[in-house]
């Protein structure tokens, strides 16, 4: 064949051409390089998406922009929607169209040195056996572009707006208003003044109550997995039941139970056995702290208990048998052996506990609705930070404050949360060491 | 890690060129208003094909509409749509569809969410005759009346009223007529050990502890009914630290217990423990359930030898502000209420009627008894600022119960309220 004469073709072949070319147009770089079909269906691709899309996407990011300029006409919340909807795709034909540019440039280069196409059903097999994880990763991250990043996004830009009650439409426009609501939120008394005492309180919560729940469920696991215990099916499903019932019932229930008066705890616990009025559990916020703590780890031991029954079965007798003959003792065998097997295998999933009881906002609200009141104080005694923005958005209708208040939730969480995977992540590997 | 930077940067600026360069749509200008402008009377008397309703999903309510409607159809010729959709989401749902063309006529709303629909524009003020209005109890049209940027109107066609007063048990004690009689009937028949009461409220619930503040001179808002001045909050007034005090007297001494609740004054009091409660009507099937000949119903006591006024709640007909024949939507409201229909939606549907024939020809007394007490009635404020009253009263109102001194309450509550109000963003 005559290689030669190829070569000294290609050879000439320019990259700058083809990625102006393909700049130019989708494809046309692609043509370029003589990739016909390649080439063609991209053409066809940008034609179809210019020709339907354009619309649609003008229109969201104008309102996007604007938030709509005629009252009673144009509804800024939807437009927002739409808006966010188009930014989001937006972003993915500049993605693509760049990934079109770093095609022909690449594959210009490719021949310049001499690269010979192969032929069509090669290049056919070699896109797929390249592209085959990314097409198979697409549809989750479709899916999470739509059920996380959209929404997240959305109620970020609200952050921004002066949405609110007084201010919604479709009477009234929203607006952009920048930081205003940030800056509202370190001037206006009453968020200033609750928000330290919420946050204080929904981290003392978190910790307390988790860490209990998590000890819990780990000396009950050890002492049903002691051999010489028996009837371990029966305890084990005994010990399992506050999981089976739905959390909401069981706080109702324990709502009722704990009231200061009529509250079987009250009368059939704490009167017969140490006399007096009974304890102010309702009514006193260090009281109602401590029932709501009381409550959560039994709502929540169940499912530790279960994990690390299930992880205890999977630690080898020869490590006891071995520590037995270096003559361990008992305390030595759970602090050495046991304990580090069980915390390393369920470390993310601790974590994970510790994230949902920062946001756990049923038990908060069902039990008491945050209350005991507190004098002076707009969030009850045992309002987390979630609950209390519920309240915010209920009761005063500041959808935008709520927003605020949401993004700052995120971020701490998401610093605690990424902080804790990082730890957990280097634990893991010495470890595995 | 550089080039990353860049990339982003560059998409960044490409996306911002894009946006700001996104141009707006093309569209008719629709200022003048093709649904609103009500100058448009002439065309709205044509007869329209058909109307929508959004009616509240309870069973025995939408069963009653439907018939109406039906009825309706039959007299006008006009198809009636009736759409079963609970009212707690027909706000929402509203202002989506209704700038789209696809919500409803009429839709069903209580009167105190007046303020937030105005506010968001989603209903419109409806022209009705004297004549007709004379149809209506007072607090009834009272309560649908609202101002909004200097002109006071009608918002609404009462449909439904509801007010609370004293459930008794005849077997314990006699009809209260004063609120001195409640305290002795707590004293003589109160034994916390069997868990008997003579008489049991929340203390923590400012729509039914109203009365002790009103009738003896507190008030929510200043202003009149409709055109309330949010700036004056009337609950830290001598009137209302006298209320105050009258309502820590049936706490003091553990005669009622702090943590009383609803779940605690229902249960007691179908068991037949319980000589008297506050409730409204919607607890009528089941106290008569349990209690059945012994149940009786009195109007709330009076206090300082006035008869109290408690707070009135009123369910009304509105017409969307994107309906089209508004004329059309407003004759079928009114038809909905009159005489004939309020008496057979009572009958189905078990809500008091808000026409005043209607209301008296109820012969059950229980119900009889209620349109008494709503005859001394005060409609809740309809202003989107009550929404901060509750929340800082009931507090308020469990510390005093709890013993506090009331006047340093009420003062902090008054407070919190103003300053919940200029947080929610209000003008």
């Amino acid at each position: 064949m005559d290689n030669a004469s190829i070569n000294k073709r290609t050879n000439k072949h320019n990259p700058s051409i083809a990625t102006v070319l393909s700049i130019v147009f989708a494809g046309l770089g692609q043509l370029y390089n003589r990739r016909f079909i390649k080439g063609i269906i991209f053409i066809l691709l940008e034609l179809v998406l210019l020709s339907t899309l354009i619309n649609a996407i003008n229109f969201g990011l104008w309102g996007l922009r604007t938030l709509g300029t005629i009252p009673g006409e144009d509804h800024s919340i939807r437009l927002l929607v739409f808006g966010v909807l188009s930014f989001i795709g937006t972003i993915i034909l500049i993605i693509l169209y760049i990934f079109n540019v770093i095609d022909a440039r690449k594959q210009a280069i490719q021949i310049k040195n001499g690269w010979v196409p192969k032929g069509f059903k090669a290049s056919i097999i070699g896109f797929y056996d390249n592209t085959f994880p990314y097409l198979m990763t697409l549809p989750g991250l479709l899916l999470m572009i739509i059920v996380v990043i959209f929404p997240l996004l959305f109620s970020v830009l609200l952050a921004f707006t002066n949405y609110n009650l007084y201010n919604s439409p479709p009477r009234s426009l929203v607006d952009w208003v920048g930081f205003e609501n940030f800056k509202e939120l370190v001037t206006v008394p009453i968020w200033q003044d609750t928000f330290i005492s919420v946050l204080a309180w929904t981290v003392v919560w978190t910790i307390i109550a988790t860490t209990l729940q998590i000890a819990l469920g780990m000396i009950l696991a050890l002492i049903v997995n002691d051999s010489r215990i028996k009837f371990k099916k029966m305890i084990r499903t005994i010990l399992i039941l506050p999981w089976a019932v739905p959390a909401f019932v069981t706080i109702l229930i324990f709502s009722a139970m704990f009231n200061d008066d009529f509250g079987a705890i009250n009368r059939d616990i704490i009167i017969p056995l140490f006399g007096g009025d009974g304890i102010p559990w309702l009514t006193e916020p260090l009281y109602a702290r401590t029932a709501i703590i009381l409550i959560q780890t039994w709502l929540g031991f169940p499912f530790i208990f279960a994990l690390f029954t299930g992880v205890l079965q999977s630690i080898s007798k020869d490590w006891y048998e071995a520590a037995d003959v270096d003559g361990g003792s008992r305390f030595q065998k759970f602090r050495f052996i046991t304990l580090p097997h069980v915390l390393f295998a369920t470390a993310p999933l601790l974590i994970m506990q510790y994230a949902q009881n920062f946001n756990n906002f049923n038990i908060i609200y069902l039990f008491n609705e945050g209350g005991p009141p507190v004098r002076g104080q707009n969030a009850g005694g045992t309002d987390i930070l979630i609950s209390w923005v519920y309240k915010l958005t209920f009761d005063t209708n500041n959808y935008a404050m709520a927003a605020v208040i949401s993004l700052i939730m995120g971020l701490i969480i998401s610093g605690f949360a990424f902080y804790q995977f990082r730890q957990t992540k280097s634990f893991k590997e010495e470890g595995e060491m | 890690m550089r080039n990353k930077n860049i990339f982003i940067l560059l998409i960044t600026l490409l996306i911002a060129v894009i946006t700001l360069g996104a141009c707006s749509p093309e569209r008719e200008d629709t200022t003048n208003g093709d649904a609103n402008s009500g100058n448009t009377n002439d065309e709205e008397a044509n007869k329209p094909e058909e109307l929508t309703v959004w009616a509240n999903d309870e069973e025995e309510q939408l069963e009653a509409i439907e018939k109406i409607a039906s009825d309706y159809e039959k007299e006008e010729g006009i198809k009636i749509n009736v759409v079963a959709k609970s009212m707690l989401e027909q706000l929402d749902e509203l202002a989506l569809a209704g700038p789209e063309g696809r919500g409803p006529d009429l839709f069903f709303q209580p009167h105190d969410r007046t303020g937030d629909i105005v506010a968001q524009g989603l209903s419109q003020p409806l022209e009705i005759t004297e004549e007709t209005l004379k149809n209506y109890s007072t607090a009834s049209i009272e309560s649908v009346q609202y101002e909004f940027n200097g002109t006071n109107e009608i918002y609404g066609i009462p449909s439904v009223m509801e007010t609370y007063g004293i459930f008794y048990n005849k077997d314990i004690i006699d009809e209260p007529q004063t609120i001195d009689d409640l305290l002795v009937a707590l004293e003589e028949h109160s034994d916390p050990s069997l868990d008997q009461f003579g008489f049991l409220m929340m203390p923590n619930d400012l729509y039914f502890a109203y009365p002790f503040f009103k009738t003896n001179g507190a008030y929510l808002f200043g202003g009149e009914t409709g055109e309330y001045d949010t700036t004056d909050i009337g609950l830290h007034n001598e009137g209302a630290i006298k209320g105050g005090e009258l309502f820590q007297s049936f706490f003091e001494n553990g005669r009622i217990p702090v943590s009383t609740t609803n779940d605690v004054i229902d249960g007691l009091f179908t068991e037949g423990k319980v000589g008297a409660v506050i409730n409204g009507p919607w607890s009528i099937t089941s106290y008569k359930e349990a209690l059945g000949e012994s149940l009786a119903f009195a109007p709330f006591p009076e206090i300082n030898g006035q008869p109290a006024q408690t707070l009135v709640g009123t369910k009304a007909w509105m017409v969307s502000y994107y309906s089209e024949n508004v004329k059309w939507s407003t004759d079928l409201a009114l038809f909905m209420t009159n005489q004939e229909n309020q008496a057979y939606y009572f009958e189905i549907a078990g809500e008091l009627p808000t026409n005043t024939n209607a209301l008296e020809s109820i012969e059950d007394p229980i119900f009889a008894s209620f349109s008494d007490q709503i005859a001394n009635g005060v409609p809740m404020p309809s202003t989107p600022q009550m929404s901060q009253v509750w929340e800082p009263m009931n507090n308020a109102l469990q510390f005093i119960a709890e013993g506090e001194d009331v006047s340093s309450v009420l003062d902090e509550a008054v407070e919190q309220i103003q300053s919940n109000i200029e947080a929610s963003g209000a003008e």
